[in-house]
């Protein structure tokens, strides 16, 4: 939806850091009461979230990986509600490039 | 316009006239950001947003156990389904969410004792039209005399 009300730009690395855990914390509680694969989608969604962490926390390194998967998390997450064979298809491929992107920063 | 959607709900239908219902309008945008924060429901900026809460007291003084238990939830929801069809003919998009934290909404709006936040529906001009869920076709769902009857669908 349109808007000019977020104010993400200003955000500082600790703010941002205090809304995950906003996030968190409030997926957290939810999952006690919401359908269970909410769980996993409120899962991949921090991390979604937290690949954007670099633009407002200036000692991280912007990531091309961490643009890869969080593009690919937003495109499918949420087919949880709609398709869930297409959710899990999406859930292993994100999987998969975190393990080889750790295999390969691994020299292994 | 925002008065026109809160009146589509005010008239929504509701047991014993109960009217069970309060309805929180969201404009300021700190309170707008407060309540993204702590809503992992709340998808996408809407800048806007409506808190349809219960009241549970008075519906259990007017309705019983069934007014505060169910005809609160039920109200609230045809309310809310009233509202959202107002919003859409007016233009604006919205979306009912359930997925908030209710203590933390509590907090931020300073709710009382006796008062349930149900729904929040968050709205604003729709930059997207959305393609529609998968849903069950009729010959799932609906039924003709009695239960199992498959509906004859017209032809």
């Amino acid at each position: 939806m349109r808007t000019n009300q977020l104010k993400h730009d200003k955000l500082t690395g600790d703010d941002y850091l205090l809304e995950l855990v906003a996030f968190l914390a409030t997926s957290a509680r939810g999952c006690l009461d919401e359908p269970p694969s909410y769980g996993p989608f409120r899962l991949i969604d921090a991390l979604s979230r937290l690949t954007d962490l670099p633009k407002y926390a200036i000692c991280l390194k912007d990531d091309e990986f961490l643009h890869k998967i969080k593009a690919d998390i937003d495109e499918k997450k949420f087919s949880v509600m709609t398709n869930i064979e297409e959710f899990r298809i999406m859930l292993d491929s994100i999987v998969s490039q975190v393990t080889k992107q750790l295999k390969a920063r691994a020299g292994a | 316009m925002i008065e026109t959607i809160l009146e589509a709900g005010r008239w929504a239908p509701t047991g014993s006239n109960l009217q069970p219902w309060k309805f929180i309008v969201i404009r300021n945008p700190t309170t707008i950001d407060l309540i993204r924060k702590l809503s992992p429901g709340y998808f996408g900026a809407a800048p806007q947003a409506i808190v349809i809460c219960s009241d549970k007291a008075t519906a259990y003084e007017k309705g019983g156990v069934m007014g505060r238990d169910y005809l609160t939830v039920a109200d609230c929801s045809m309310a809310a389904e009233n509202m959202l069809l107002a919003a859409h003919a007016l233009g604006l998009g919205a979306c009912p969410m359930k997925s908030f934290a209710t203590a933390a909404i509590r907090e931020v709006l300073e709710i009382p004792d006796g008062i349930e936040p149900e729904l929040i529906l968050i709205m604003g001009y729709p930059d997207e039209k959305p393609s529609p869920p998968p849903k069950y076709p009729l010959e799932e769902i609906a039924f003709l005399d009695r239960y199992g009857q498959v509906w004859p669908r017209s032809k």
